[in-house]
């Protein structure tokens, strides 16, 4: 020590000196010369020495006593290990502090783990980091070499293969693209076989270490007795498909390598390296190993310098670019077939909802078979041709195939067609069919029209004939007012009374006379019938009035005798009002001697 | 984490597999016993708070136990001895094996496990033989793979006798 007291020569004096109070005899009181001579001496020695033998007490003292010490190496204990780290002596230093470091942390965990976790704090968010951060780029260079080959034609195989052995896609490519792999290191204990540490390369699936280890310590002890081979020696290789078991063999432990793939010697040579640097470190712990593997902690980062991989080269650089080229085209293709089907499927849609809205055909299936498109259904003969409808939507008509079953269709225009086809109208007779109704418009011929009525319901589809006014009840009714409106019957000069003639013409009006007046119920016609009763110009005109009034009544009367009822019949005398014929003779004036008749149509019903 | 290496050993058919079966976690089939000769399984269990695992070797036996492994032996921290009570030439051969045994590593803890307790009525175990056991001090238990009585007392019994 720096501040030690420097030993004088004098000291070897100094301690005989004061050894020699001991060595007198028991009972020599103390401070009392036995003898004069000696006493005198003594007297002399302590004089001449009494400064030098109380420093060296103090000095005594001060070493045998603890706190006195204690405070001396405090003040040069900084000092002292920064000179022996200058002197290069830092592993042993290292090494003697470890376990009293190690001891302090247990105990200040134990006492309270906030203090210790809120010292490393700052340190361990960045450590798991890049802890994850080197897995994850572990990982990744494993799966690049993956991805590259996933859309190479060999990608492809590998993909198949997957599928035939169940499984994973990247386990299949990740095999195929190792040459090598160190998947696990066991370190064992040599005696009991159990796992000291293990280490496991990422994505790789283990089982049990303790197991594991256990069985591959058994399997050893097995083949050295099975065989008889010497104690000592072991089994260096197991081998098993691509997977290989490398053993190498310490005085402690073994380090067993899982490994698959073809590994080179350099994997061995660091295998070696790495026990012989774990028995060095861990010389005293696996020599007293009973199982516990926590101070064996720090054993793994050792192992993981055995982990290793390398995958094959790629030889053809340009491969990923010609296999997107060629994926790209592959898709393309794809899509365009795809839009093509597309296409085509809208289309056929198409045609099928067509065909199904046309008249005179009915479509019950429509179906893809045998690559041709079937369509079944029934077709009335005169529907429009369903192969023009194919041609029409862009379709090969090659490409479909028709069953048609024969029926008459009920639609308007069909047999609308149809009975043009049977009744064979002239060209000014128009036909038109409404639900079911036949109508006949036009100036038909009185024979075509005879022939029509018993014809036309036996056309499918038509079941009323609607003749319309040429029907004969219509006829009758026209030509029945016709008749009255032309006839004019005559009187005498100045008479109301009727001539011979006069009475036989209008006799011979009583039948349509009738048919006006009770016209069918299915004409929905009435009418109201004036007599008009004229005179001629020649005599006074109050005179003519009241004559021509009393013929108009005369021909009333005359009818009501004959039976017809003269509900809607009314007699109005107009003398020369409205005269039959211009008097430019006397024949013709002879005719406004006359009544007429006047036909006006009112509404069914009223009276 | 602490791990110790256990060992079973018993004549054939005294149940050391049946034992271990319900109660253990593995990953080898037993057929392991009949071409390597052993089938190692695991069992975690607690002693005081800190956890244990024993690592068990199963080893394979028949009566005459000249058959079995020794070298698997080596290492052991300690070893349950298995006898089938209702067998009175198991209980004698588990004392020749734990004298094997103690010639091949030495005085190690051990259990002795009396088992197919489930069968009293067929025992042969008698109080005569339990007083000769006792007088070596020898720890005995009863277990019955049958019904799980006493397997785990047994495995924890070893446990601590290993821990001291």
């Amino acid at each position: 020590m720096g501040s030690a007291p420097q030993p004088a020569p004098d000291s070897r004096n100094a301690r005989s000196m004061a050894d020699a109070p001991n060595s007198r005899p028991a009972g020599d009181p103390q401070g009392e010369p036995s003898v004069n001579g000696s006493g005198s001496l003594e007297e002399l020695r302590r004089l001449i020495l009494a400064p030098e033998q109380e420093a060296l007490e103090r000095l005594q003292q001060r070493i045998e006593d603890p706190e006195s010490r204690a405070e001396d190496v405090s003040g040069v204990v900084a000092e002292a290990i920064q000179r022996r780290r200058e002197q290069g002596g830092s592993d042993a230093l290292s090494d003697a502090l470890a376990p009293t470091i190690e001891t302090a942390l247990r105990e200040s965990v134990r006492k309270d783990p906030k203090t210790l976790a809120s010292a490393l704090f700052p340190v361990m968010g960045p450590a798991i980091r890049r802890s994850i951060l080197e897995t994850l780029r572990s990982f990744l260079d494993s799966f690049n070499q993956v991805l590259d080959q996933s859309l190479s034609w060999q990608g492809l195989k590998w993909r198949f293969e997957a599928i035939r052995t169940g499984r994973s896609f990247t386990e299949v490519a990740l095999l195929h693209s190792l040459v090598f792999r160190v998947e696990q290191v066991f370190l064992i204990h040599k005696t009991t076989g159990l796992p000291i540490a293990h280490s496991v390369a990422p994505a790789v699936a283990i089982e049990d270490p303790s197991l594991v280890s256990g069985m591959l310590s058994a399997i050893q002890d097995f083949v050295r007795d099975s065989f008889h081979s010497e104690q000592g020696q072991t089994v260096n290789r197991m081998n098993v498909g691509d997977l290989e078991v490398w053993v190498e063999t310490g005085p402690y432990a073994i380090l067993a390598a899982v490994i698959r793939g073809v590994a080179p010697r350099t994997v061995r040579d660091q295998m070696a390296e790495s026990l012989e640097t774990l028995h060095a470190e861990y010389a005293e712990q696996f020599r007293c190993f009973s199982g516990d593997t926590a101070p064996f902690a720090e054993a793994n980062k050792e192992l993981s310098r055995c982990l290793g991989s390398k995958f094959k080269e790629e030889k053809q650089p340009r491969g990923y670019g010609y296999s997107l080229a060629a994926g790209i085209v592959l898709l393309a293709l794809l899509g365009a077939w795809l839009g093509w089907r597309f296409s085509q499927y809208r289309r056929w849609s198409e045609l099928s909802e067509r065909l199904a809205n046309q008249p005179g055909l009915t479509v019950t299936s429509f179906a893809r078979e045998h690559g041709h498109f079937v369509i079944r259904g029934l077709r009335d003969p005169l529907a429009s041709d369903p192969l023009k409808f194919v041609r029409d939507a862009g379709l090969d008509p090659s490409g479909v195939e028709f069953h048609w079953g024969s029926y008459y269709a009920l639609d308007d225009f069909l047999v609308e067609q149809r009975a043009r086809a049977v009744l064979a109208p002239p060209g000014n007779v128009v036909l038109t069919v409404k639900d079911g109704v036949l109508h006949v418009d036009g100036t038909p011929s009185a024979q075509w029209l005879n022939e029509v009525p018993a014809r036309a319901l036996l056309i499918p589809g038509v079941r009323v004939l609607d003749l319309g006014r040429w029907s004969p009840e219509q006829v009758a009714f026209d030509d029945a007012r016709n008749k009255l409106e032309v006839t004019v019957i005559r009187f005498p000069l100045a008479s109301s009374t009727f001539s011979a003639a006069g009475r036989s013409n209008l006799r011979n009006l009583l039948p349509s006379i009738e048919e006006l007046l009770n016209p069918p119920v299915s004409l929905h016609r009435a009418v109201r019938v004036d007599i008009v009763g004229h005179s001629d110009s020649s005599g006074a005109e109050v005179s003519n009035q009241s004559l021509s009034q009393r013929r108009a009544e005369r021909v009333l009367r005359e009818l009501q005798q004959l039976g017809i009822a003269t509900m809607r019949l009314h007699a109005q005398g107009v003398a020369t009002a409205d005269p039959v014929r211009a008097e430019d003779s006397e024949e013709n004036r002879q005719y406004n001697r006359s009544v007429t008749f006047r036909v006006t149509e009112v509404p069914p019903g009223q009276p | 984490m602490i791990q110790k290496k256990i060992c079973m050993l018993g004549s054939f058919a005294v149940g050391k597999t049946s034992l271990v079966r319900r109660f253990v976690e593995s990953i080898f089939s037993e057929t392991y016993h009949t071409t390597v000769g052993v089938k190692i399984d695991k069992k975690v269990i607690q002693i005081d708070g800190t956890e244990m695992t024993l690592v068990l070797w199963d080893l394979y036996g028949n009566d005459d136990f000249q058959k079995i492994r020794w070298s698997y032996f080596q290492g052991a921290s300690g070893y349950l001895l298995v006898a089938d009570g209702t067998r009175r030439a198991t209980i004698d051969a588990a004392v020749a094996l734990e004298e094997r045994a103690r010639r091949e590593i030495g005085p190690v803890p051990f259990v002795l496990v009396m088992n197919k307790c489930d069968l009293i009525e067929d025992w042969e175990f008698d109080p005569e033989l339990e007083a000769r056991f006792a007088a070596r001090s020898w720890t005995i238990l009863r277990s019955s793979a049958k019904t799980g009585e006493g397997v785990e007392e047994a495995f924890s019994g070893l446990a601590r006798k290993i821990a001291g």
